[in-house]
């Protein structure tokens, strides 16, 4: 039952990220209404495909790397709404819907058992570690987004020849106070997440990273954030800056969830 | 049978030596106005004359003999003889005059694609025939419908979204760098005219401070009066571009005034915060390295003209989508239309039948004078049942051969075949 609510909620999310996409190259505010309409169907059947699986395992569905991703795509469509609406940024679904119906079709294809967590793992803190860390991802994710907008639209504004993208994109201080927005939301829970997971680890193997390499490259990712941040509110930072430094901790996660799915460490595998 | 027309000429048939001989001031067209409805020739009328357009949309019996008169009275004004005119006019009518006229008023027809005015003007010749009573139900229709797809066009295409002035244009990039240009501080650098105008387009979105510098101290003051603004003296301007959002440079002055040493220097105080040059000035006023610092965006005149062919070439792009949503509601309006135009025929239809059938329900009740009031409800129902079986396929089908295009001949058919009074006049 909840293996076909996720598979149709996967289904609705390519329709609309393909919606999205057509939306970016013709503008059509029709087309715009039916992304945004598919973007909220996709996110109602995923809420319901979590919850039955919820259920059905009896426990919260965090128990594999799929499972988590599963939730940071979830948590990514309705940050994604939020901020469409809060921006006015309506070409945000076609940057960031590909990256969710990516890790939906990856997730899809993974081999089973590949990314399962250690057994050890399987409990109500953990679930809270990952919940919290799993949100912050999400946040980043538009962070990210919104990062590489910019520097697409400031390559234009800088090149000055209006290209296509230069019509669809909003201004950069939109952009900017966007993805600001974003690493302010991600990053209390990802500093709590990480926290718990930490205290968890110490208490559970006596050292907080363990030669872990998940914990290590996310602990990376973190050192990122945390140094834009700090740059953001105290130095001023802005625009490219803080542009690339989205990137670059966006990069740091994709390294974390590389090394959780192929490299043997505490997490599982 | 009266018709929907339109004759007229416009930018892309006359040349403005023409144009201007025709086009009217609205006291002489309210005259011209009522001597042409006076006529009779025409049952309704319109006049729409702008600078690239003057055209007649009328409602008459016989559109060629109505063009020739409104324009020979058009032409009389100025003395302009009809042969000269008439070479150069267009007529279109019915489904075309619609076309036209939504065209017109969408701003598809205008020499410059979605300017804004053009909607203003078709609305004040709108109000101008109304207020003379030349303005019928067909017209009367036409034209609010005219008007309802001109918004359309407008709030669902970017026909008119982007610039397409050089001054315009600039204000358009401040805000795809800042998203609103309220409590945005701009400094002006000169006081060439372009540049006042650019400056005035930044106050009107809320631009504010405005300082201005100027190598005359006497005309930066009456610049900056004339923008609300701020006067200050000229070799103190780079100490403002530590706090300005936007400059724009507008000086007569042979070499760059604004270095690129400067700008770097006043980033630092910046914090990184967006800085725009709009640098209007021929030969330039700011060094063109300055674009390269970081958030630091320099346009000069050619790169403003740039954007703004990039701006036309979009409105092109968007004039296709207006073209085919102006298509569409022409083929609603039509078929709105002939839906109102076979309603009269199917009403006298309808009064024939009941006429015969009442005349024949009364010959039956003479025949029958015991009939008990059963035997009389039986009969009328039985009556109506057959009108109206009779009736429900030529009704039909007369709704549905009017939608294609072919209700004239089916009416009058109909009005032939059952000897039905008049033609079913289109109004």
């Amino acid at each position: 039952m909840n293996l076909i609510l996720f598979d149709l909620a996967l289904v609705v999310y390519l329709l609309a990220t393909a919606l999205a996409l057509i939306h970016l190259v013709q503008r059509k505010e029709a087309i715009y209404r039916l992304a945004a309409l598919a973007t909220l169907a996709g996110w109602v059947l995923h809420t319901l495909a979590l919850v039955v699986r919820g259920v059905e395992l009896g426990r919260p569905p965090l128990g594999t790397l799929v499972e988590a991703m599963s939730v940071v795509g979830w948590a990514c469509v309705l940050f994604t709404l939020w901020a469409e609406r809060q921006y006015g940024v309506k070409v945000l679904g076609a940057f960031v819907l590909p990256l969710v119906a990516l890790s939906g079709v990856s997730g899809a294809w993974l081999p089973p058992g590949l990314g399962d967590l250690a057994p050890a793992l399987k409990n109500a803190w953990i679930s809270v570690h990952v919940i919290l860390a799993m949100l912050g991802i999400a946040a980043f994710v538009l962070n990210f987004a919104g990062g590489v907008m910019y520097l697409l639209q400031e390559r234009q504004l800088k090149a000055k020849r209006p290209g296509a993208l230069y019509y669809r994109l909003p201004s950069l201080e939109t952009l900017d106070r966007m993805t600001y927005r974003a690493l302010t939301l991600g990053f209390p829970f990802l500093t709590l997440g990480l926290l718990l997971g930490a205290l968890w680890a110490r208490t559970a193997w006596g050292s907080v990273f363990a030669f872990d390499p998940l914990a290590l490259f996310s602990f990376l990712a973190w050192l990122v954030y945390a140094a834009t941040l700090g740059g953001r509110a105290v130095a001023g930072w802005r625009g490219r800056r803080a542009a690339y430094f989205a990137v670059l901790g966006f990069s740091a996660l994709v390294l974390t969830l590389g090394a959780g799915l192929l490299l043997p460490g505490k997490h599982g595998s | 049978m009266a018709e929907l027309f339109v004759a007229g000429l416009s930018h892309k048939t006359a040349p403005i030596a023409v144009r201007e001989q025709l086009a009217v001031e609205e006291d002489k067209l309210r005259e011209i106005l009522a001597d042409v409805h006076a006529t009779g020739a025409l049952s309704e009328v319109l006049i729409l004359s702008t600078c690239n357009r003057v055209e007649v949309y009328g409602v008459a019996d016989v559109p060629g003999e109505a063009r020739a008169l409104a324009f020979r009275r058009l032409g009389q004004h100025r003395g302009v003889d009809l042969a000269r005119v008439e070479p150069l006019l267009y007529t279109k009518s019915g489904a075309e005059a619609v076309h036209h006229c939504f065209r017109v008023a969408a701003s598809l027809d205008s020499m410059m694609l979605g300017e804004p005015q053009i909607l203003g003007q078709v609305k004040d010749a709108f109000g101008l025939a109304q207020s003379c009573q030349t303005v019928g139900p067909l017209l009367h229709h036409l034209w609010s419908q005219a008007f309802a797809v001109a918004k359309k066009v407008r709030t669902q295409t970017e026909l008119a979204r982007h610039a397409v002035s050089v001054s315009y244009a600039a204000v358009e990039l401040a805000r795809k760098i800042f998203s609103s240009l309220n409590g945005k501080a701009v400094l002006l650098i000169g006081t060439g005219k372009m540049g006042e105008l650019a400056a005035k387009h930044l106050v009107d979105q809320g631009a504010f401070p405005i300082f201005v510098a100027n190598r005359t101290w006497a005309r930066a003051q009456e610049m900056a009066r004339a923008l609300a603004g701020t006067a200050v003296p000229f070799d103190e301007w780079p100490e403002a571009l530590g706090s300005v959002d936007i400059v724009i440079t507008s000086t007569g002055a042979p070499e760059p005034i604004v270095r690129r040493a400067q700008v770097e220097r006043s980033i630092q105080s910046r914090r990184s915060q967006p800085l725009f040059f709009i640098d209007i000035g021929v030969p330039r006023d700011v060094e063109p390295g300055v674009n390269e610092l970081n958030a630091v965006f320099c346009y000069d005149i050619d790169d403003l003209r740039q954007v703004v062919d990039s701006n036309l070439r979009e409105r092109l792009r968007e004039a296709q989508k207006a073209e085919a949503l102006v298509e569409r509601e022409v083929a609603k309006f039509l078929a709105r239309a002939q839906d109102h135009a076979v309603v009269p025929t199917i009403v006298s239809l309808r009064e024939r039948l009941e006429a015969i059938r009442r005349g024949e329900v009364e010959k039956a009740y003479t025949l029958l004078p015991d009939a008990d009031a059963q035997t009389r409800r039986a009969i009328e129902a039985m009556s109506q049942a057959i009108v109206n079986k009779i009736l429900h396929t030529p009704i039909v089908t007369l709704r549905e051969r009017s939608r294609g295009g072919h209700g004239r001949s089916w009416t009058e058919m109909v009005h032939e075949l059952f000897g039905l009074a008049g033609r079913g006049e289109e109004k």
